[in-house]
């Protein structure tokens, strides 16, 4: 149970890093840009809401199968496979887990007072100083907001996961997995141990998020 | 002339046209609200999409003809907005240097202390009035020594007596840096005791006129 728990919290936190870099320039871009196509980057980074998680899962499987480009680049590189590890998982967790990240930073983006985006214009201030000095410190809020939604979704992964690592013991037998084998084999005790966890670990994430939100409508969150 | 604006820019209802030249010296700018006074502004800072031709020193910001319009970025501009627009989270310091190559002490030092807002450099913007913000925001405009300066009603949340001593302080900081200073206000005594010349905006239109007191002698009054 504990390797369990240990792994789902080795994956909540890789896939974190990985998306906070990675829905920040897609955030940017839906929040600020206009172009052709856009409606279809925003689908895509929805998809994963309304998607079934086992078809993410089958269609990540199928990406990252030996047989693939990716999946042959990662085998000659890594000597290892990429389907049915812990690296297989993080993906799929990274894509299911896409929209819980991008959104909150677009609305916080979206939110920032358009004087202050004039005013670093006027001083001159190029993209890349505007990014730091202005924009993440203004949308800090919707920043943290998306690290605690997306480690809170990515601990209660099951069909992604299950589809794409499989459930191998000490490797990619996460929580969630766990949860349902020990149900399945009448572990009542173990059972009920792992979902108040879970429940407790949700518990405090979504506590973060909704604190993060009350303080982010509230201008007294900067003094 | 160093200086030239020639442009027309349909912005909402406002239809805006404006062609002057002048040297680097102080103009203030009067009219009716709704008139374009900010607009103009705006469209010279390059926050509005305008045709025509602008240079300022010499340097072409805009030229309609050759399909040519200089970044907000690269026009070096010291601007103050009816919103101070500073950042909550810097202090008074840190909001001045905003954008600032180098930090230079005794320059910062010194406008500080013109722009009395001394007291203030380590206080965050939630801690000051209208009028400190507003000060605040001119010293920042002011701190990178821009090559034109656009003042939007900078003075309008001023006590009266401060507002006397800042026209001093303008005046005498607009003569050291050599650079246009393009004011929108609503105050007659700005116009009366600033301006070398006096504009006014009417329905969008840029009239001009030249002011005919001498704005030393005013000033001594």
């Amino acid at each position: 149970m504990i390797e369990s728990l240990f792994i789902s919290l080795q994956l909540a936190l890789v896939t974190t890093v990985i998306l906070l870099f990675l829905a920040l320039p897609l955030a940017y871009v839906l929040a600020f840009k206009t172009f052709k196509g856009r409606t279809v980057l925003e689908v895509i980074v929805a998809l994963p809401l309304v998607l079934p998680p086992t078809v993410l899962g089958y269609f990540v499987l199928l990406m990252i199968a030996p047989n693939t480009g990716l999946g042959r680049v990662w085998q000659s590189v890594f000597d290892s496979s990429l389907a049915f590890s812990f690296s297989g998982m993080v993906i799929a967790s990274v894509l299911y887990s896409l929209p819980f990240a991008v959104q909150p930073m677009q609305q916080s983006l979206r939110a920032i007072p358009d004087s202050w985006l004039e005013m670093a214009r006027t001083q001159s201030l190029s993209l890349k100083q505007t990014l730091i000095q202005v924009m993440l410190p203004a949308a800090r809020g919707g920043v943290l907001v998306a690290a605690a939604l997306s480690f809170a979704h990515t601990m209660g992964e099951f069909g992604a996961v299950l589809m794409v690592g499989g459930s191998i013991p000490g490797e990619t037998k996460v929580a969630s997995i766990a949860l349902f084998e020990f149900v399945e084999m009448q572990q009542q005790s173990e059972a009920w141990m792992l979902a108040l966890i879970l429940l407790g670990v949700s518990f405090v994430m979504l506590s973060v998020v909704y604190t993060l939100n009350r303080q982010g409508l509230n201008p007294g969150i900067f003094k | 002339m160093k200086n030239r604006i020639q442009i027309k820019a349909l912005i909402g209802a406002l239809d805006l046209q404006a062609e002057v030249s002048f040297s680097n010296e102080i103009i203030v700018i009067s009219g009716e609200n709704g008139a374009g006074k900010t607009t103009l502004l705006r469209a010279l800072a390059g926050l509005e999409v305008a045709q025509g031709q602008l240079m300022f020193d010499g340097q072409v910001w805009l030229d309609s003809s050759a399909d040519f319009i200089l970044p907000t970025q690269m026009r070096h501009v010291g601007c103050v907005w009816p919103d101070a627009a500073l950042l909550p989270w810097s202090t008074v310091e840190k909001n001045i240097l905003l954008g600032a190559d180098q930090v230079d002490d005794n320059w910062l030092g010194l406008l500080a202390e013109r722009l009395e807002v001394t007291a203030l450099m380590q206080r965050k913007p939630h801690m000051l009035s209208t009028g400190e913000a507003q000060r605040v925001a001119l010293a920042r405009a002011i701190y990178r020594k821009p090559s034109v300066l656009l003042l939007d009603e900078p003075f309008s949340a001023q006590a009266p007596a401060i507002r006397q001593r800042l026209r001093t302080v303008l005046k005498a900081i607009q003569a050291e840096l050599e650079i246009p200073v393009i004011m929108v206000s609503h105050d007659r005594e700005d116009a009366e005791m600033l301006a070398a010349q006096h504009w006014r905006m009417r329905e969008g239109r840029l009239l001009t006129q030249a002011v005919e007191i001498s704005v030393d002698r005013k000033l001594q009054a």
